[in-house]
């Protein structure tokens, strides 16, 4: 086998620039990785949309914050539950209702005029 | 960008708030249903629909059905113990005050005192009228989309 001569290697003419960009290359895969939401990213829908996908976050809380609310408000107590399940009923205690405020508004008007005249 | 689907999502949030905020108006009176000595009824927008086709004119210058029609809910809170007759007078005259409702009448009699008070809101009128007599007070809250013009009607016989 022939032997290398290390004297003779050394002659061979080093292209220009190639230990700096030998250093700049050890120091790019010294750098840490990529955060991997970012490459997760490139593979959303949105195609590096930041934008997109920000209002679709909002919307997704303002969703959940909506259907939280709807239903912590929902007519969980008896205030809100229906008094009567028969129509009939609760069409005459509406209508006992409405003409108990008409009777009194025109009680009202009555002793309005009254007092006018 | 996916635009059809933040559309959805915010005409769903703006449904869920339009039934909460229908919700909201009738809630200051709703803690009487669990009240010991009170009674409560509540009658429900969707009710009123399904009791629309029995109204009957039973009220001159009223159409039954139209008033049906704009009545969102109807609360009737009735009682004849002391203590809860003082809790829900102070809660009408809390709302009241808090709410900016504006006195519509004030009938003054022998044995009984009644005030009309009227909020229109941006989504919904009220009507609140308490009656306070020797023996019992009661208030009714008519929530809906009616007009001061239809209460005035209420007068014309």
């Amino acid at each position: 086998m022939e032997k290398i001569d290390i004297k003779e290697l050394e002659r061979i003419p080093i292209p220009e620039g190639l230990e700096e960009r030998l250093s700049a290359k050890i120091d790019e895969w010294a750098r840490p990785s990529k955060s991997p939401l970012k490459g997760d990213f490139k593979s959303s829908p949105f195609k590096g949309d930041r934008r997109g996908s920000a209002l679709l976050l909002a919307a997704s809380f303002i969703l959940v914050c909506g259907i939280g609310l709807y239903f912590a408000l929902a007519p969980t107590n008896k205030g809100t539950v229906d008094t009567y399940d028969d129509p009939e009923t609760a069409s005459l205690e509406a209508q006992k209702a409405l003409q108990l405020l008409a009777t009194n508004l025109n009680k009202g008007m009555a002793q309005y005029e009254k007092a006018v005249n | 960008m996916n635009y059809k689907l933040f559309h959805k999502i915010v005409l769903m949030v703006a449904l869920m708030t339009t039934t909460i905020s229908v919700h909201a108006q009738v809630e200051a009176f709703e803690k009487y249903a669990d009240m010991k000595n009170v009674t409560y009824v509540y009658i429900s927008q969707a009710m009123l629909k399904l009791a629309k086709g029995l109204a009957t004119p039973s009220v001159p210058g009223m159409d039954m059905k139209d008033a049906f029609t704009k009545l969102n809910a109807v609360q009737i809170i009735t009682s004849d113990n002391k203590a809860a007759r003082a809790k829900l007078k102070a809660e009408v005259a809390e709302v009241v005050k808090r709410d900016k409702y504006e006195m519509l009448m004030q009938v003054d009699e022998d044995d009984s005192k009644v005030r009309i008070y009227f909020k229109d809101g941006k989504k919904q009128a009220v009507i609140l009228m308490s009656t306070d007599e020797s023996n019992e007070t009661s208030v009714i809250v008519f929530t809906g989309t009616f007009k001061i013009e239809d209460i005035q009607k209420m007068t014309e016989k």
